[in-house]
């Protein structure tokens, strides 16, 4: 599914936080964005998930309203909601929302249990696990359902070393497989190097910069050198 | 101070004895208050829920509203439903006055804005995560609800346990409206006003004393309930 955003105002108290004239996030690539803090990344990423209403403008997903993607895309920021159960039913849920078989659901579960290597935590009630523990059952909930449109924001945030690299590999194997678009928030530059095969740059509600991976090293912006030199 | 020890015997030998009277009137009291507070709960909880998770304009002037009717004065509560359903008010044909439903009446108008109160203030943030979520999960309406409630179960019970406690232990309203009659309208608090005013302290102290065990019966419950629930849910202070 594509996504394209045209027009789109969001303010806080009549300051603006979020302005972009025209956006388009191909489907089936993962597209990093970028961009200090209070840039407005946060912001559009709820607006592109429907959580919150921009003052104007519109998003259109396969130039459609929400509405007809909203089972087919979902978001995950660093710090999820975990509903009050365990990691095996708050990795089910999706799947229970959709009225799966329950044979289909243990085996869903169980598969991205493994995956994640959460195994230990099958029967721990989510609300008791760790910030990465939880992050790391948050993006399994995420991915149960085999959504068409990923948005993350920070999905490693929380999250040791060793298991950053099994979640970014996670994340490139279902874009590969499956042809999921994914958008991510990330400070992390790197990180956004190894895994985006696009980036969005923003500062102070703009994007200032949308352009293949490769080419944002030798941005022509300052400003956007001195962020990924510092990060 | 020999009269308390005393009167502390005399209430466990009442207790122990099985009096007719003392359990009639226990049991109407926890009538009159479990049905009022089950029908501030069917109200205040969607009111509360609805109300705390929806923006909309004035809401800032609502939550004061509710936090002014969270404090109201039982004998103005009492005050006015008398004025409703006296012989001469609004419903007086009706013919409810000094009787167990305008107890329950009265009491379902105090504790209700005591329910809604506590839920709106509780569930403003956590309702909206949790519906974003399910959202964000691809939920319908239905499952959205029913999830809504599962994660606020605990919340709903601690507003209800409240809800409860304020009706057993509230004396004004239930005496304006009910009268305080023998047999009829007499409740567990009523009666504790009207026998220590006669200076039978041993009935006063041992009604006290099946008063506080039924107000510990219930909050053990909820302390029970909670415990067992990781979520272990803070009630915000308004």
């Amino acid at each position: 599914m594509d996504i394209k955003l045209k027009n789109i105002k969001k303010a806080y108290n009549n300051k603006i936080v979020l302005q972009v004239d025209s956006l388009y996030i191909k489907k089936g690539k993962i597209t990093g964005i970028l961009g200090p803090n209070g840039s407005g990344k946060t912001t559009m990423m709820k607006i592109i998930g429907d959580l919150i209403k921009p003052d104007s403008g519109r998003v259109e997903y396969d130039g459609k309203k929400f509405e007809t993607a909203s089972d087919r895309l979902t978001y995950v920021s660093h710090n999820s909601y975990l509903f009050n159960d365990t990691v095996f039913e708050n990795i089910a849920a999706p799947l229970k929302f959709r009225d799966m078989k329950k044979e289909y659901i243990t085996k869903r579960v169980e598969e991205l249990i493994d995956n994640f290597q959460i195994g230990y935590l099958r029967y721990e009630n989510a609300l008791t696990l760790s910030g990465g523990e939880k992050q790391k059952v948050s993006l399994a909930r995420a991915l149960s359902f085999s959504p068409e449109v990923l948005l993350i924001d920070e999905p490693t945030s929380n999250i040791d070393p060793n298991f950053i690299k099994l979640i970014e590999s996670t994340l490139k194997k279902i874009n590969h497989d499956l042809k999921t678009t994914i958008v991510i928030v990330t400070h992390n530059t790197a990180q956004s190097l190894r895994l985006c095969q696009e980036i969005i740059f923003m500062r102070d509600g703009k994007v200032i910069q949308h352009t293949p991976t490769e080419n944002l090293i030798n941005s022509d912006d300052k400003f956007i050198r001195e962020f990924i030199k510092l990060n | 101070m020999s009269y308390i020890i005393d009167g502390v015997i005399e209430a466990f030998k009442l207790i122990l004895s099985l009096d007719k009277e003392i359990y009639s009137i226990v049991l109407l009291s926890i009538y009159v208050s479990f049905a009022s507070t089950i029908i501030s709960s069917i109200i205040g909880v969607p009111l509360g829920l609805f109300t705390g998770i929806k923006e909309f304009k004035g809401k800032r002037l609502l939550s004061k509203i509710y936090y002014t009717f969270m404090g109201l004065p039982p004998v103005v509560v009492g005050l006015v439903t008398v004025l409703i359903i006296s012989r001469s008010g609004p419903l007086g044909s009706v013919g409810l006055i000094y009787t167990p439903t305008a107890m329950i009446i009265a009491q379902s108008l105090l504790v209700t804005p005591i329910v809604t109160g506590i839920i709106f203030t509780n569930s403003k943030d956590t309702g909206r995560e949790i519906i974003n979520i399910c959202k964000t999960l691809g939920a319908n309406k239905k499952h959205t609800f029913f999830k809504l409630i599962k994660e606020l179960r605990t919340l709903i019970l601690v507003a209800t346990v409240t809800g409860f406690g304020r009706a057993i232990s509230e004396v004004g309203a239930v005496m304006i409206v009910g009268g305080n009659i023998k047999g009829h309208t007499r409740v567990m608090t009523t009666f504790i006003a009207m026998s220590n005013s006669m200076g039978n302290y041993d009935t006063s102290i041992a009604m006290g004393i099946i008063l506080l065990a039924i107000s510990f019966a219930a909050n053990s419950f909820l302390y029970n309930r909670t415990m067992g629930d990781s979520n272990g849910y803070k009630i915000k202070k308004y």
